[in-house]
């Protein structure tokens, strides 16, 4: 039975130092959701002979059948500490009481999920690391390593499934020691490469308790602290003491009775103290078990003061030897100390999260509201993901309140990602029905949630799309959008088979785009409703959903498609000049590739048209060698306003330009978002406008004059500086053992893949490739891999860049890119030829 | 530079360039120059002249499309001589035939001021909107009785006066079309609609014979009617279903055309009328898929338009001021703004001038109606596909049905707004607890916002897409309404300084858009913001030998 009430659980959440917020993040099958059954079995809402099976947080069946997690997880546990010494060990943050709420959300691992981790990452302080310890730390971990201490969130580790290590490797004591050192190290050299100075040093030492050793499917893990403490007691000493000394090159002399730190005694090795005080018991324990010898194992379980129940006595084996470890060492014992004590509470944490999380200015009263964590302060709230109800077609809305409480009933401001102060876009008012609380797939309902907490909501999802923040400051600004490190580059369009359910689909691709925080459903201007996604494997189980649940009508699904970027590859070989209609008005133009660093920038967001524009100015200048007048003198990024391309005025003073900078800027988005070659959206182009002659009659300069030429010379300037096609790639990871390497690079090369770092991971024969692979090529990579390594081969393929499309230039049509081209423009029913230039060109 | 050298860009603008007429418009190439015995032929003169008198009609306007403008003299006085030798012929009935060229010479020689007095006919050049209709304004002016309308024609009903088409029918080599046929329709049993554009219409009778001839037992030739709603526009059509029909069309059909047609026969064969030196062995097939798929783009991505331009491109086909009025309320009622416009011929200078307007609908005759070209900075769409696009996505079936006229589009029956009204009502009982919360909830509905709707074209959600929902007459408080209308009648209100204009309480879209968008606020607002510093800087001094800049040692 579940040991706790809802009741219980409010009333921790009044006590924000005494809860922790944490994701439980991972690559892909280190056992995440695993290890989180052990604390789901711990709160009594699995049992214990489940957990480590059930894997209670995959709560969707296809899940189950996979094996993997798709959908991040949240709940909501309670958990104390055992003794009130403990809690003098909790440094730097205030608690208040042994009784703690722990709000837990179990992530997907895979990489085309981790969008799923980026949300939960938003929501929590702290993360649990999950890394095996035979595979150790892969892309993935290193990516949401990464991930969460960008958002400022505090990592402790789990080195899992020792028990393979033990069981199936057969390793010595001292191997395995420097295994779990290895880790670690690579651990804490991610952590040390995003260093960030507010968080302070958060790399993870074993022996301050950061770091925790166990199995997920066996229900057992320890930190060198728990061992410590026993031995504390029996040693007579400091268990902090006793904590440095169990960890590292400290070795206990049972001839001089002392601890030294050199491994050898009068020419004889002597045996570290990890490994002769915490590896040695369990070694025991499984020789013990594991080779049937009856006699030996109730001794041993005496002298570790382990009590079994009759039944668990009859077992043999690995059912012993799990029920043994689990008794000896729980898992969520560990697991729960180790979060408690090292994990920052949200009043710990939003102090130095306040700055990063919120876009306006430091000193509003929203803002210091998140700092202090405040439940009487204007409510702030985040929404990360929708989560769908068991009402079909709504959804839960998952946030965290970061200040203020929220409460059923409450008007709200629901501010959309677009939402700028003062203005009306993207801004709704709404009462909130219901506040819940998420536990796993079920809600438990909740009358009032104060700052700090994670939550659900009824009744606002029609209003956000994915993410949003809710607020009841009027002033107040947004909490800043999540930045995903995937993108949805793999296209497949959909179409219903019958005519009649095409209401069906659209309001399916609505529900879809609500559920998924990456995905992106739209309609190509061919006519093609686009379904977009991070790769092949989360494109398969969005469309999946789409069929079977949002829409549940039968569709046409096409082959994947990638989506093109037009781009220039030089300067304008001459200036660009249209005249508009009535021949009054004349602009000159030239097009320049945008510097890629530059573009990625504000991919990322970290420049933007709402910056202020002479700190833009001070960035484009100081960092990727701008003219200052230029960087000033920017008028717009395009498509959407927020695109990858600049328009930038170079005019010398003509009169009239600031009354047409509207209209020019309208066919800048315009022929931004459909680029002359193909209709694809154009990126990484820079267009200054050098001149301008305009008619002195406001009339005859209005928009209709300017907005038409506008574009035609934006065309005219990007045909004239050498167009090319940009394709999306993958950064692909493999980890592949040495023999099955060859059929890697023969998979790789076939594929246009280009192998950049071939690493051994030391100690063992497996190898990791990276390499750059065009999506276009990627589509049946898995399963091409698996058959030429004999499966093998696992790879992880994360979209990472743009790059040129070899093979000549778009405009030539008997190239390879110019082929592409032409098969482009007849999918989407346009004239085969690419316009020449001499369409948007006027003579002078 | 130098690269580029080998192949400069072509240095000058096409001067058709910027004149260009966007409708489609089927080109007559009338490269020849007409035989005097052609040209009565061609232009059908003696038809022409019959139906005049028939009709008994005194002033008569000749409208032209523009390509056939240079005929326009010649038919002017062929046919005025005509019907003057129609007059005196039936002055003097007895007289037959062979004294046609005596009677001639006798008008001439008369000049009777009677017969010239009766008969005044006029040319009308310059359509305003597209050739293929008939420019009753225009015939207006001139307070014609009548208009002969020559060249192709969208045949859409005109409202005022009665007008004699003279399609001026092309030669057709019957041949090369029935071996055509015969290629593309082996089986004799098959199914077939004959069909040929208005210019090619009069050589149907002779192919059909021919065909039949050969042995083709199904095959239907509909005879011209005016109905741009008929199953088949403007054939007369006795079938219900004629979907297990193929279609041949002789010459390429309009745009407009192909569409309507490609969803309602089984296949369409189009054989070209293009001069090509040797003639197709097999009429093409029409693909209309990808047209219709961009046409459902097109519409999808008005979806969240708040502010439709309502373009009127016709002065002349019937019903057009019903359909505005109709088109207007539409919108109204899908909590969306209108704006009218006439514009005469549509460009795209024209068109982006208005940036507000989210989209524009043409009404325009069925033919015309269908602009498909990417020049413009909005699209622009047919009624029919506006009734679709504010269907709301509950209900919206594109089954590639497609139709150009406007006279059938069923305008009452979409009322959006209401259907998301309803559905957001069933949201809040499905969620809310007790249903009296929901009534509370709808009384002070007005300060809870409406949700946003999901744009298809980018994926994502789009606020104020339907501004003026709140100003749609609701059952309930329409009386109160009516009071607060009259109260304001009478009222005198001070309007505050930079108000914009509302509309029941609710900010004018277009106004909101000027106000929110526009960073240009008119004259000597461009001045406030650059960045000269107000501390004042010490400036130069000396002599104009040379200048010193403060402390500055060194002279400039």
């Amino acid at each position: 039975m579940v040991n706790f009430t809802i009741e219980e659980v409010r009333q921790l959440m009044s006590r924000p130092s005494n809860v922790r917020n944490m994701s439980v993040i991972a690559h892909v099958d280190h056992g995440k959701s695993t290890l989180t059954d052990s604390l789901l079995s711990k709160a009594g809402i699995i049992s214990a002979a489940k957990a480590g099976d059930a894997r209670a947080t995959d709560t969707r069946a296809d899940e189950q059948e996979r094996g993997i997690t798709i959908k991040s997880t949240a709940i909501s546990l309670y958990g104390n500490l055992a003794d009130e010494e403990d809690l003098k060990d909790i440094v730097g943050q205030k608690t208040d009481g042994k009784d703690f709420l722990i709000n837990l959300i179990d992530s997907p691992g895979h990489v085309d999920f981790s969008s799923e981790v980026t949300a939960a990452l938003r929501v929590t302080d702290g993360a649990l690391v999950v890394v095996d310890t035979i595979e150790g730390v892969c892309v993935q971990t290193e990516t949401v390593l990464r991930q969460a201490l960008g958002e400022r969130i505090k990592p402790v580790v789990i080195i899992n499934k020792v028990d393979r290590a033990l069981l199936e490797l057969q390793v010595s004591k001292e191997d395995l020691y420097q295994s779990f050192s290895r880790t670690i190290e690579s651990v804490n050299v991610v952590i040390s490469t995003y260093f960030d100075k507010t968080l302070g040093d958060v790399q993870v030492y074993p022996y301050k308790g950061t770091v925790a050793f166990g199995s997920g499917l066996h229900g057992w893990a320890f930190t060198v602290r728990q061992f410590a403490q026993r031995y504390a007691k029996k040693f007579g000493v400091d268990r902090n003491k006793m904590m440095e000394r169990l960890w590292g090159d400290n070795y206990f002399n049972p001839h001089t009775k002392k601890w030294t730190n050199k491994g050898t005694h009068e020419g004889k090795q002597l045996e570290r103290a990890f490994n002769q005080f915490i590896l040695d018991p369990i070694f025991k324990i499984f020789a013990a078990v594991m080779n049937f010898k009856k006699d030996e194992i109730p001794v041993l379980l005496e002298k570790l003061a382990i009590k079994l129940s009759t039944e668990d006595k009859e077992k043999e084996g690995k059912q012993l030897l799990k029920v043994v470890m689990r008794t000896f060492l729980p898992a969520a014992d560990a697991l729960m100390e180790m979060m408690i004590l090292h994990l920052p509470s949200p009043v710990t944490a939003q102090k130095y999260r306040a700055e990063t999380l919120y876009e306006g200015p430091p000193d509003d009263e929203a803002c210091i509201g998140i700092r202090d964590c405040d439940p009487k302060a204007p409510l702030m709230l985040y929404v990360s993901k929708m989560v769908p109800t068991s009402d079909k077609g709504r959804f839960y809305a998952f946030g965290r309140v970061f200040a203020g409480t929220v409460r059923s009933g409450l008007k709200v401001r629901i501010q959309g990602p677009n939402y700028t102060p003062g203005k009306k876009d993207d801004l709704f008012i709404k009462a909130i029905q219901r506040t819940v609380l998420m536990m796993g797939g079920k809600v438990d309902p909740i009358d009032d949630v104060p700052a700090g907490n994670i939550l659900g909501l009824v009744g606002i999802d029609q209003f956000l799309l994915k993410s949003g923040t809710l607020t009841t400051s009027e002033t107040a600004h947004n909490l800043k959008v999540m930045k995903f490190s995937v993108s949805p580059v793999v296209r497949r369009s959909v179409e219903v088979k019958n005519a009649q359910d095409l209401p069906k689909l659209v309001e399916g691709l609505k529900r879809l785009s609500k559920s998924d925080p990456c995905v992106l459903t739209t309609i190509s201007e061919s006519g093609e409703h686009i379904v977009a996604g991070a790769g092949e494997l989360h494109l398969e189980i969005c469309l999946k959903d789409l069929e079977e649940d949002h829409a549940g009508v039968p569709l046409r699904i096409s082959d994947p498609v990638v989506s093109y970027r037009e781009t220039v590859t030089a300067k304008s070989s001459m200036t660009a000049l249209s005249k508009s209609p009535n021949k009054h008005n004349r602009l000159y133009m030239v097009a320049e590739p945008l510097d890629d660093e530059v573009s990625k920038e504000i991919e990322a967001g970290n420049i933007g048209p709402r910056d202020d524009f002479k700190a833009r100015a001070r960035i484009l200048a100081d960092d990727f060698g701008w003219d200052v007048t230029d960087a000033r003198k920017i008028w717009c990024f395009g498509p959407d306003t927020t695109g990858a391309n600049l328009l930038v005025d170079q005019t010398k003073a003509v009169q009239y330009l600031n009354e047409i900078k509207d209209s020019v800027v309208s066919g800048f988005q315009w022929a931004s978002r459909e680029g002359p070659v193909a209709e694809e959206p154009m990126r990484s182009c820079r267009f200054n406008i050098l001149d301008v002659t305009l008619h002195a009659d406001a009339i005859h300069r209005g928009g209709g004059q300017l907005i038409p030429t506008a574009r035609r010379v934006l065309y005219a300037a990007a045909l004239l500086a050498e167009p090319g096609l940009l394709e999306p790639v993958f950064l692909v990871e493999i980890q592949v053992p040495e023999s099955a390497m060859g059929g890697v690079y023969g998979v790789l090369t076939r594929r246009r893949g280009h192998v950049f770092s071939e690493e051994q991971r030391p100690g063992t024969p497996l190898f990791t490739i990276k390499a750059y692979m065009p999506v276009m090529e990627s589509f049946g990579f898995n399963a091409d891999l698996r058959s030429h390594t004999s499966g093998q081969a696992f790879p992880q393929s994360v979209f990472d860049h743009w790059q040129i499309l070899p093979g000549g230039s778009p405009l030539d049509a008997t190239s390879k890119v110019g082929q592409v081209v032409q098969d482009m423009r007849k999918r989407k029913g346009l004239k085969v030829e690419v316009p020449g230039v001499d369409n948007y060109y006027d003579k002078l | 530079m130098t690269t580029l050298a080998t192949a400069p860009p072509v240095l000058s603008t096409p001067d058709t360039h910027i004149l260009e007429d966007p409708t489609p418009f089927i080109e007559v190439q009338n490269k020849l120059r007409l035989s005097p015995h052609q040209l009565l032929e061609v232009y059908e003169v003696k038809r022409t002249a019959q139906e005049i008198k028939q009709g008994g009609w005194r002033r008569i306007a000749l409208q032209f499309p523009d390509g056939m403008l240079r005929d326009a003299s010649l038919v002017f006085d062929v046919l005025g001589e005509e019907l003057r030798r129609i007059d005196v012929e039936k002055e003097d009935i007895p007289e037959k035939d062979e004294s046609l060229e005596q009677s001639f010479n006798e008008l001439k020689t008369d000049d009777t001021q009677q017969s010239r007095g009766r008969h005044r006919l006029h040319i009308l050049a310059d359509t305003s909107y597209g050739a293929c209709c008939v420019d009753e304004i225009a015939a207006e002016h001139i307070d014609a009785e009548v208009v002969v309308h020559y060249g192709r024609s969208c045949l859409s009903p005109t409202a005022r006066l009665p007008v004699i088409y003279v399609f001026t029918s092309r030669p057709l080599e019957l041949d090369p079309v029935v071996e055509v046929f015969q290629n593309t329709y082996p089986e004799k049993k098959e199914k077939v609609i004959l069909m040929a554009d208005v210019i090619y219409h009069n050589h149907i009778a002779a192919v059909l014979k021919k065909l039949q001839g050969s042995g083709y037992t199904d095959i239907s030739a509909p005879d011209i009617i005016h109905d741009p709603a008929s199953i088949i526009p403007n054939r007369r059509v006795d079938k219900e279903d004629i979907k297990e029909y193929s279609l041949f069309h002789i010459s390429d059909p309009p745009p407009a055309l192909l569409l309507t047609l490609s969803s309602r026969v089984k296949d369409l064969n189009i054989y070209p009328t293009t001069p090509t030196s040797s003639y197709p062995s097999k009429a093409l097939q029409s693909n209309t898929s990808t047209s219709l798929r961009r046409r459902y783009a097109l519409l999808t991505s008005l979806t969240t338009c708040s502010v439709f331009g309502i373009l009127i491109n016709t002065l002349s086909v019937k019903n057009y001021l019903q359909t505005v009025t109709d088109i207007k309320d539409m919108i109204r009622r899908a909590g969306k703004k209108s704006y009218t416009f006439v514009v005469g011929k549509v460009n795209a200078a024209k068109i982006a001038n208005f940036s507000e307007i989210g989209g524009w609908v043409v009404i325009g005759c069925w033919e015309s109606s269908l602009i498909e070209s990417t020049e413009f900075f909005r699209p622009i769409i047919t009624p029919f596909e506006l009734s679709l696009c504010l269907m709301g996505d509950g209900e919206r079936v594109w089954s590639g049905e497609w139709r150009g006229d406007f006279g059938t589009v069923d305008m009452k029956s979409v009322s959006p707004g209401e259907e998301i009204r309803s559905e957001n009502a069933a949201a809040t009982v499905e969620n809310g607890k007790d249903i009296e919360k929901t009534h509370a909830g709808d009384l002070d509905s007005e300060e809870e916002s409406e949700p946003p709707e999901f744009d298809l074209r980018t994926g994502r959600y789009v606020s104020h897409s339907r501004p003026l929902r709140h100003t749609l007459p609701h059952p309930s408080s329409e009386t109160r309404q009516e009071e607060q209308f009259t109260a304001a009648s009478t009222t005198l209100t001070r309007r505050a300084k930079g108000d914009l204009a509302t509309i029941n309480g609710t900010v004018s879209p277009g106004a909101e858009y000027l106000r929110t968008r526009r960073t240009w606020m008119g004259l000597g607002s461009d001045f406030q913001d650059s960045e000269a510093s107000t501390a004042m800087e010490q400036g130069r001094t000396g002599v104009a030998r040379g200048y010193t800049v403060g402390e500055d040692v060194d002279r400039r």
